[in-house]
């Protein structure tokens, strides 16, 4: 092909273009690392170690939880029912536990709860073709409902201290990390994490293309249940003990507001692993500072909207800026 | 260089203008909207270059050029979308900014869109008169509609195009062509007197595209400025009177449609000549690896049998609606079908397959690239290895080699002469007749045995569409079978060594190459004695 001028001058325009959007993905990442440091120097209790194994532990149900919603929302979809579902699932687990002194298969139990909850609103979504914020808000009310009819309102108590000591911190940072870590390979190198990508970009396409598009859809809703499972896990351990208000409403919005701060477009179709946990990492560690600082918590609520819909605003400005 | 030669064009067209004077037109044609060495540049593109022309009252002006050269940036300036870094818009002596929309509309400055934009919910007279319905309320104080005034201010504009539709339909019982004219009422309801048609043919059939160029015709009579976009190019004969061709977004011809032919347009579009290609692939084909028969899906297609062989090209020739396009989409498993056999060549022997299993050994490259053909937002290499990606992930975990993904692409993006930077730029980055590129190049990467292609060509330019042709003769000779769709005869008649005309659902002829003829396959599907 012949290059005239005119073609060589968009080269370059479309070459700086493309690093351009290789530094975006590095800004958040830089911002968090700034912060940190300036909290290392400004606040005088954050560096300890014993805060950061905090944090981390706190951020490891939402950012769970957050991988799982990442998968989902990459496809276009939302899921919402996240925590509910983890309640039920820790509730039924812990009571099984409880009853039986069984852990193995109280856990398992617990993840099957969770993968069922998944199953349904996939089938919902997917084959029914219903809408996703209203399967999954309706899923949540209902789990909410589950939870309070299966304990009676009661925390379900007398787990073996076994319990707690296996899901130790470090256990549970540790299944953090390898969560994140086997769903991060999953996005970036196998070939059912590139439908993902293709069902949130056009699902027509994708469907043309011959991706099982019903099928990917309805198996995002069953990791994301999963993960929910693998959270109530966690949270019974931490607290030693099971009740239906751990998975409050206002969580969903945490795991929400991680996930979209991490870059995970809420259309679908673009986001990573990678960001889900900066975004969870990040929500936490507001919540931390303000904290540590002794903010009352309606400000942190103020200061999180706030957060999140900068991060919104800025990707939609990215958006229109590099398109012209 | 150019400018002089713009400035020669220039004086040969008011030369004409003036003999259209002297010629004896009673009314005059009036100056109506001046275009002034308008530029605009966008992140890469100088998408206008010091575009500069005059549009008359009572005559249709043209609007030529192929993808990329600056038709739809024109257009969006006009429309109060996009602003010109540089240059005017005089609209009756008069210098206007249009910086929105709104302010395009108080200008008199209508667009009838490509794509039709009607409320299928709403009535005739709803959607004819949607933008000011405010200002029919039958007390100023309260937000009541006066229907029977707006029944009647709506047929009036129905009337002026005389055509009779019933105001009170719901605009979904209507066909396209009579959407089209809701359109053009809808433009003139708004007071336009700068009617913009943005290539209205392009979903039309043929008998709609009469009355259309009726309806233009009948226009021109009135006191209307009528730019005419399309890239028909027989399509500028037939009604404009004068053509501007944009190409690069440069303007390198103004002329008077009856001085000029066919091959000078293309060739102020394209820069050369253009040859007609010659030969067209050898006619041997290989044995038959296709039979379906009495293919039925839920509505359409009824009872449709065609067989295949290797290496051919088949065309599927119909009307819009026709069902066409279910045909495919019923074969390849997309829709349900209700009764009928496929038979595909496997080792040899022609056995009977489910349509999704059928499907492993097509392409489908379909009408719409933006809705159903391209990731928009995704890089090239990912867009062209979608449909074969087990060919490119290891063979238990699924794990993608994507080096082998962007060798893949580089090679393809050479073979299809798709011009891209690198494989690395977003399919949305690249023009129109690019991005069909990416689209087959994306199913020849799957290398299927037979290749469905619905209107390959379409909103493609002409230099693009000569190679997407060439293309496809030189795959049918390595030896993948197609069928295509197309609605233009001429291209469908060129590509193809044998054609089934389809009518409401049902094949009603076949005919091969050597009894290709525009009379038969012209009567056929308008359901003509066969």
């Amino acid at each position: 092909m012949k290059k005239t001028k005119n073609t060589l001058e968009i080269e370059d325009k479309i070459k700086s273009m493309q690093k351009m959007q290789k530094w975006q993905t590095i800004i958040l990442p830089l911002l968090i690392v700034l912060i940190l440091i300036i909290l290392c120097i400004f606040v005088e209790q954050f560096a300890t170690f014993g805060n950061i194994i905090n944090l981390l532990v706190q951020v490891s149900p939402i950012g769970i939880m957050a991988c799982g919603v990442t998968i989902v929302m990459i496809t276009g979809g939302i899921d919402i029912s996240a925590p509910a579902v983890m309640a039920t699932a820790a509730v039924i687990g812990a009571d099984y536990i409880a009853r039986t002194g069984n852990l193995v298969f109280g856990s398992v139990l617990m993840l099957l709860v969770g993968a069922l909850m998944g199953a349904i609103n996939g089938f919902a979504v997917a084959f029914l073709k219903m809408v996703p914020l209203v399967v999954t808000l309706a899923m949540m009310t209902i789990n909410m409902g589950i939870a309070i009819w299966w304990t009676m309102g009661e925390s379900i108590v007398g787990l073996p201290p076994n319990f707690s000591l296996i899901f130790n911190e470090f256990t549970i940072i540790g299944m953090y990390i390898v969560v994140a870590g086997i769903f991060s390979f999953i996005l970036r190198k196998t070939v059912f994490g590139r439908w993902l990508y293709y069902i949130g970009n056009n699902v027509n396409t994708a469907r043309i293309s011959g991706i099982p598009t019903a099928f990917v859809i309805f198996m995002t809703y069953i990791i994301s249940g999963l993960c929910a499972g693998i959270v109530g896990i966690i949270n019974t351990s931490i607290l030693s003990s099971a009740r239906p208000g751990m998975g409050p409403e206002t969580q969903i919005l945490d795991i929400v507001s991680a996930v979209v701060i991490g870059g995970v477009s809420v259309n679908g179709g673009v986001g990573t692993i990678e960001g889900a946990v900066i975004g969870s990492v990040f929500i936490i560690m507001i919540n931390n500072i303000m904290n540590l600082i002794g903010v009352p918590d309606y400000y942190a609520g103020f200061m999180k909207g706030i957060i999140i819909i900068l991060a919104v605003a800025i990707d939609t400005f990215k958006t229109k800026f590099i398109r012209g | 260089m150019i400018l002089l030669r713009l400035n020669l064009l220039e004086a040969r067209a008011g030369k004409r203008a003036a003999n259209f004077k002297k010629e004896g037109n009673q009314m005059q044609n009036r100056l109506l909207l001046q275009i002034k060495n308008i530029s605009k540049n966008f992140p890469g593109v100088k998408a206008l270059n010091n575009v500069s022309f005059d549009a008359y009252t009572r005559e249709v002006l043209g609007l030529v050029g192929v993808n990329g050269a600056g038709k739809s940036t024109l257009l969006n300036i006009l429309g109060g979308i996009i602003k010109p870094d540089e240059g005017e818009v005089i609209i009756e002596g008069h210098k206007v900014e249009i910086r929105n929309p709104r302010i395009a509309k108080d200008l008199g400055i209508a667009f009838i869109q490509q794509e039709i934009q009607v409320f299928d919910d709403l009535k005739v007279f709803e959607n004819i008169l949607i933008s000011d319905l405010y200002k029919w309320r039958s007390t100023k104080a309260l937000p009541f509609l006066n229907i029977n005034k707006l029944r009647m201010e709506a047929k009036k504009y129905l009337d002026m195009l005389g055509c009779n539709i019933d105001v009170n339909t719901r605009a979904a019982s209507l066909s396209v062509g009579e959407k089209q004219m809701v359109q053009i009422s809808r433009a003139l309801s708004q007071g336009g007197n700068i009617l913009l048609f943005d290539e209205p043919t392009s979903s039309l059939a043929t008998k709609e595209k009469q009355s259309l160029f009726e309806i233009i015709k009948k226009l021109r009579a009135s006191n209307l400025v009528i730019i005419y976009i399309t890239h028909y190019l027989d399509e500028i004969f037939e009604i404009c009177d004068k053509v501007i061709v944009l190409r690069d977004g440069q303007v390198t011809g103004k002329e008077n449609v009856n001085d000029i032919n066919k091959k000078n347009l293309i060739n102020y579009m394209v820069g050369h000549d253009i040859k007609k290609m010659a030969g067209y692939k050898s006619m041997q084909t290989g044995k038959k690896i296709l039979e379906v028969t009495n293919i039925t899906g839920e509505k359409l297609p009824k009872d449709v049998s065609f067989s295949l062989r290797k290496g051919e090209i088949l065309g599927v020739w119909g009307l819009m609606g026709s069902g066409r396009t279910e045909l495919f989409r019923t074969l390849l498993g997309f829709d349900k079908m209700r009764k009928g056999q496929i038979r595909y060549r496997e080792n040899g022997n022609l056995k009977q397959k489910k349509s999704k299993q059928f499907f492993k050994n097509t392409g489908y490259v379909t009408e719409e690239r933006h809705f159903s053909g391209l990731f928009l937002q995704m890089p090239l290499w990912k867009n062209m290895s979608s449909v074969c990606l087990k060919k490119f992930a290891s063979r238990y975990l699924r794990i993608l080699r994507s080096k082998k993904e962007k060798n893949a692409a580089r090679e393809y993006i050479n073979k299809v002469n798709i011009s891209a930077v690198n494989e690395d730029m977003l399919a949305y980055q690249l023009s129109g007749g690019n991005q069909q590129k990416v689209v087959l190049a994306k199913w020849f990467m799957k290398k299927p045995e037979v290749l469905f292609m619905d209107e390959p060509t379409k909103g493609v330019d002409v230099s693009a569409k000569a190679e997407i042709q060439k293309l496809i003769f030189e795959m049918a000779k390595s030896g993948i079978s197609f069928v295509i769709v197309s609605s233009e005869l001429e291209e469908i008649m060129y590509l193809c060594d044998r054609i089934i005309v389809l009518y409401d659902g049902k094949s009603v002829s076949e005919v091969s190459k050597e009894d290709f003829s525009k009379d038969k396959l012209m009567s056929d599907i308008t359901g003509g004695e066969s």
